[in-house]
């Protein structure tokens, strides 16, 4: 099943993923990260992650360390 | 099947120290992806410039020499001469490649030195808090031009992949941006073949990418990406203004 891995620590609340995914599955958690604004979560309840690493390509801190298909 | 892992030329279990937002990494990330793919980690060396450009050294696992400002080019002559075989490249901002280093990037140009060298453009002085630069667009605000840049004054924006292409010694020379995931993966193919012209000796590889700077354009990661797309790159068209490869 496709998913994607990230790490918490890297994630600098830039959101530039949130806009970068096609099917949205990439939301804003209630966990505040190190600059003080909330992370970024992978919520796929409805299945709808193809995969395609969009995401990871736009990641500009190397947060999304992983994208599996 | 994993369609993205980390490239194995970067640090291991580093983190960027760059604002949030920042495009540096993407751009670092790429370079590290393309000397994968060449297989040239280990045959590798490059010059620091100064700027956030030289943080450079603390995330890609590769030889490294800081050069005084904007001479980036010149100590990467000097490593290119004494060391022909060794894949050479230089990772500058706009403030090191096209003001203070202007002699020595058009002279590496010309001389068609086989080094390839990648500028960020973000359109000011990052580091030392958002002063004007030389390719800081016409009524951007910045801390030493707080009524926009005018063009009495200051005059026009310095359009540095124009200039190069011009010089008989450049084999390829583009302008990229990395505002959307298909500009990432425009900007990487860019880069690829201006790795390429090193490898082949056509001459000086060029590859000016428009990058955002959140913190000091005072906006939010993706309103700036926006900026780039909507204002910077009509002063800044995208495209490839030389490539030597086209006819082989």
């Amino acid at each position: 099943m496709p998913n994607i891995v990230i790490d918490p620590k890297k994630c600098k609340s830039c959101y530039l993923c949130v806009e970068a995914c096609p099917r949205k599955v990439i939301k804003i958690s209630n966990i505040s990260g190190k600059t003080g604004s909330n992370i970024v979560e992978f919520d796929n309840t409805e299945n709808k992650c193809t995969g395609c690493a969009l995401c990871a390509i736009s990641c500009p801190d190397l947060a999304i360390t992983e994208v599996n298909k | 099947m994993q369609t993205f892992s980390i490239p194995k030329s970067l640090k291991e279990n580093m983190i960027y120290t760059f604002c949030p937002g920042c495009d540096h990494g993407v751009a670092i990330r790429l370079i590290a992806e393309l000397l994968d793919e060449f297989g040239l980690k280990e045959n590798a060396l490059t010059a620091a410039s100064v700027g956030c450009s030289v943080f450079l050294y603390n995330f890609l696992d590769v030889d490294c020499v800081e050069a005084p400002h904007g001479r980036a080019l010149a100590c990467a002559t000097g490593i290119k001469r004494a060391q022909p075989d060794k894949f050479v490249f230089t990772y500058q901002g706009d403030g090191d490649f096209a003001s203070i280093g202007l002699a020595e990037s058009t002279h590496a140009a010309a001389r068609g030195e086989a080094i390839t060298t990648i500028c960020i453009n973000n359109t000011l002085y990052g580091m030392t808090g958002g002063q004007l630069g030389p390719t800081t667009v016409l009524n951007q605000i910045t801390t030493t031009s707080p009524h926009g840049r005018n063009r009495e004054y200051h005059g026009f924006p310095l359009k540095m992949t124009e200039h190069i292409a011009l010089c008989d010694g450049t084999a390829f020379a583009a302008r990229v941006s990395l505002d959307s995931p298909a500009a990432i993966i425009k900007a990487k193919k860019a880069i690829k073949k201006a790795f390429e012209v090193q490898l082949k000796g056509l001459g000086f590889g060029f590859v000016e990418i428009l990058s955002s700077c959140p913190t000091n354009w005072k906006m939010n990661p993706v309103e700036s990406h926006k900026h780039i797309r909507e204002e910077l790159t009509k002063v800044y068209p995208l495209g490839t203004f030389k490539d030597l490869t086209e006819g082989l």
